[in-house]
């Protein structure tokens, strides 16, 4: 976030000395924010109709000891670390390639990692059922090397969740992994060149060290989206591979379960709060450090 | 002195070894050509500087003989070695980048011993080398600094001490004081005389200012559109320029044809007469004072004089504010002479 | 071991990840078989004219697009003047009150959605359009606070106070100078809330109705019963109607920095 200084008088014509026209400026947005999000959503979480706090709290202890819902807590958790470091792994490499490359075709391949940022998820995902369902391209593939007599189950399984989401959040990951390469001053490459370095170890002692911060935001948006995402887990998983998102909408609207669904929303909203929380603590303590 | 002259052929370079050579080097990105046919040696234990204004591709030059961009055609040899198509990591070079680019999170001390423990050398070793380089250029005391911490002048050091400890076999500085004030920049050129000379290092060194290269060098070379213009010691440089573009380069002014030769005279060479020609003079020319501009130490009197063709040609004549003597008004007709041992005879 | 190598072979592989899949769902679409298949069996355009003769999609698409261009309105009637205030007035605790417009990005949608459905239309009994208004405007404030105070931070309030020193008048120098430096963060705030809410699900999820439902929700129902190449059609008009309004973006305010913020 950028801050500017600002002189003590505001020339600002809309509210020359006057802080009650910013006030006016800022009341229609205030009112929505509260009674369109932060007054439904607390009472969502904590008081949904017909329920009482304390119905809530039991329902997420019981959710927190109960086998099945930690297995979905667990699922959710442990394929989006998968997706998260999946999505780093792939997406470094080409943020270096494409920050450091002097070539006129980089823009084309930047501008063709941020285009799926535009296109929607439900065409997106929809390409892996073409791929992995049922009599799907990869299926036949299988069969047709020989590797298997009869097309393996590819369709919801992990497998599937994983490529969707790696392939819903990597443009992401690319441009946060991007901009935090860029960053890094081109000049230092050369001078790690220049004092026996070799390109691998350039990366290791510059390259890495100083876009790690914008790594690390990189990496929590792409957790936070995969925790959080439901049109893929619901296409590519279905029941069997519930996640926290697909569980809750199961709650909400099949089940309808209200306390159900706000012990669901509230282990959702914390660990996205959490892992945010986590990731601004590690991008201040490295930029303490540098 | 001996200069690094442009070569034809290498084995006819002059009796000192030769750090290094470019030879036939041309350089192109899509349609522009930054060096074209480079030939020149840089010799043993000696200041070379590539001077020239931007554009005319001595940074290229310099990148070049550091790994960093791989010339189009022709031969780069270090020590005698091919070294073309070397990478920058092979070459052992020690190179002060504009920016500095020291690393912002190491210390002083690691940044001056990265290259040292890519190298290897032992931690003992390594932190007696580190300690001796930095108080070579003076910084002792901030070995456990971060670099952002430090002023623009210091950072400068960091980055000559860098370089130098890995005890490259050039030291190549890309216009190491351009980003200095005056007055540091004018320490500075001492300083790095001073190290220079301690050291033993060959040092190739970029800059636009004619005075850092006159002040700084065993050898200059002027670039011009990725040609050298002329090559050699400042003082063979400086009172012989070989062509209007050296000249006007290092500061020569006054143009003006004569007999379908081009002279030119630096302001200072110029002198003002009321009256009829010195005798002797090489240049005696009528000319009529447009401006007078008062400077402290001197006075520039600006003048125009009738040229060969239709146009009038301006004139520049600097004279000492001190001197007793002719004081021309503007609307003076006066005559403007030059000893002839000040008039430079130029090639084009 | 050598670097460049390792890096391209990881970055073909992202790509291949990231962009084959479209390809299927294309290649799909032109199938002249019945199922969805790749390769696709014969060439054919019969699935583009089932997928517009598609009643439930035309209504869908008209709705999504109705709901994407009221509601980025609406999110920039309401989130520029809060950029304003918190750029160039004198509002006490600043940045609490931007973490407080920008909290809508870090609640998970599905969250939002459930609560405004449970509040909206359970218990005030409003319509799924006002509902999906609402949380779509909730949505999309953020961005318009977040993208026009960034050009508004970028812009040197010297310029205005230049302005005024020239002779403007206050409210002059806001419509000349001040009005013109925010008009590509206007730009960019709404070409990123069109596309958010155009293909929006989990917030779109359960304020769905059977008068009013969103384009990507419908498609997602469909896919649920049916599985043929009418998705892959209608995935693929989608496809193409992105790409204009990629167009749009390079062309006024440049594509990689409107959605990748990249400069």
């Amino acid at each position: 976030m950028i801050f500017v200084a600002r002189p003590k008088e505001s020339n600002y014509p809309l509210m020359n000395n006057r802080p009650r026209a910013g006030a006016l400026l800022l009341l229609p947005g205030l009112l929505l924010i509260v009674f369109g999000f932060a007054v439904p959503s607390a009472v969502m979480l904590f008081s949904p109709p017909g329920v009482t706090p304390s119905d809530v709290f039991v329902r997420l202890g019981e959710m927190l000891s109960d086998p099945y819902d930690l297995g979905i807590i667990g699922r959710t958790l442990g394929l989006g670390l998968v997706v998260t470091a999946l999505c780093i792994v792939l997406a470094f490499p080409i943020a270096c390639l494409l920050a450091r490359s002097t070539s006129r075709w980089a823009g084309i391949w930047l501008a063709l990692a941020v285009f799926p940022l535009l296109l929607s998820n439900v065409v997106r995902t929809f390409g892996w059922l073409v791929i992995l369902g049922s009599n799907g391209f990869a299926g036949r593939l299988i069969t047709g090397l020989g590797f298997a007599d009869e097309a393996p189950q590819l369709l919801y399984t992990p497998l599937a969740v994983v490529l969707g989401l790696v392939q819903l959040f990597l443009p992401l990951a690319v441009v946060a992994c991007y901009s935090a390469v860029a960053q890094v001053d081109a000049g230092l490459d050369d001078a790690a060149r220049g004092l026996g370095a070799s390109r691998l170890r350039t990366l290791w002692s510059v390259v890495v060290p100083l876009s790690l911060p914008g790594v690390v935001v990189a990496a929590t948006l792409v957790f936070a989206g995969s925790i959080t995402a439901y049109t893929t887990p619901y296409l590519l998983g279905g029941s069997s591979q519930r996640m926290l998102a697909t569980q809750l909408f199961s709650y909400s609207s099949v089940t309808v379960n209200w306390a159900a669904a706000s012990a669901t929303a509230l282990v959702m909203t914390v660990l996205v709060f959490l892992v945010s929380g986590l990731s601004s603590a590690v991008a201040r303590a490295k930029g303490r450090v540098q | 002195m001996t200069a690094a002259s442009p070569t034809a052929a290498p084995s006819t370079a002059s009796t000192t070894a030769a750090a290094a050579e470019f030879i036939d080097i041309r350089q192109t990105f899509g349609d522009f050509t930054a060096v074209d046919g480079l030939n020149l040696t840089v010799e043993q234990g000696k200041i070379t500087t590539l001077l020239g204004p931007s554009g005319c591709g001595k940074t290229t030059t310099l990148r070049m003989l550091a790994g960093y961009t791989t010339p189009t055609s022709g031969t780069i040899r270090i020590a005698g070695e091919d070294a073309t198509r070397l990478p920058p990591e092979k070459r052992n070079l020690g190179m002060v980048f504009q920016s500095y680019a020291l690393f912002p999170h190491m210390t002083v001390a690691d940044n001056v011993g990265f290259g040292l423990k890519l190298r290897r050398v032992p931690v003992e070793e390594r932190r007696k080398r580190v300690a001796d380089t930095l108080d070579l250029v003076g910084l002792g005391h901030l070995a456990g600094q971060r670099p952002k911490k430090l002023s623009g002048g210091q950072q400068q050091r960091v980055a000559l001490a860098r370089a130098i400890a890995i005890r490259p076999s050039l030291l190549l500085l890309d216009e190491p004081l351009s980003n200095l004030d005056a007055r540091l920049r004018v320490q500075m050129r001492a300083e790095i005389r001073r190290i220079q000379a301690e050291t033993g290092l060959t040092v190739v060194l970029v800059t636009h200012d004619q005075d850092e290269a006159l002040e700084m060098s065993d050898a200059m070379v002027l670039m011009r559109a990725g040609r050298v213009m002329q090559s050699g010691s400042p003082a063979e440089v400086f009172p012989r320029p070989a062509n209007r573009f050296v000249a006007e380069f290092l500061g020569y002014e006054n143009f003006v044809e004569r007999d379908g030769r081009l002279l030119t005279v630096r302001p200072e060479h110029l002198e003002i007469s009321t009256g009829p020609a010195t005798e002797g003079a090489r240049l005696a020319l009528p000319a009529t004072v447009t401006r007078v501009a008062y400077r402290g130490v001197d006075r520039h009197i600006a003048l125009t004089t009738q040229g060969t063709g239709d146009e009038p040609v301006p004139l520049i004549a600097a004279l000492r504010a001190d001197e007793t003597g002719p004081d021309p008004r503007p609307g003076d007709q006066v005559t403007v002479v030059a000893r002839p041992d000040r008039v430079v005879e130029l090639a084009g | 071991m050598k670097a460049r190598p390792i890096a391209a072979a990881l970055a073909v592989l992202g790509y291949v990840v990231m962009l084959v899949p479209i390809l299927f769902v294309v290649g799909g679409a032109f199938t002249a078989g019945s199922t969805l298949k790749f390769p696709p069996e014969g060439f054919s355009v019969r699935w583009f004219g089932e997928a517009v003769a598609n009643e439930s999609f035309s209504q869908a698409l008209t709705s999504s697009l109705l709901l994407a261009v009221v509601s980025t309105a609406l999110a920039l009637a309401v989130g520029v003047p809060v950029a304003l205030a918190l750029h160039r007035g004198h509002i006490p605790g600043r940045s609490l009150l931007e973490g407080l417009f920008l909290s809508p990005l870090v609640i998970p949608e599905l969250v939002i959605g459930l609560a405004l459905y449970q509040q909206l239309m359970i218990g005030l009994k409003q319509t799924s359009f006002l509902a999906l208004l609402v949380g779509h405007t909730v949505l999309l404030m953020p961005y318009a606070v977040r993208v026009t105070g960034a050009s508004l931070a970028l812009a040197d309030q010297s310029l205005e106070e230049a302005a005024r020193g020239l002779g403007s008048s206050p409210w002059h120098a806001f419509r000349t100078v001040t009005l013109p430096l925010l008009r590509p963060g206007v730009m960019s705030a709404g070409l990123l809330g069109f596309i958010t809410s155009f293909n929006n699900v989990p917030l779109s999820l359960l304020l769905q109705s059977r008068d009013f439902g969103t384009l990507p929700v419908t498609m997602l129902d469909y896919i649920q019963q049916s599985y043929d190449p009418v998705i892959a059609a209608m995935s693929t008009l989608i496809l193409a109607g992105t790409v204009v309004i990629a167009v749009i973006a390079e062309r006024t305010v440049g594509f990689t920095k409107i959605f990748g913020g990249i400069n």
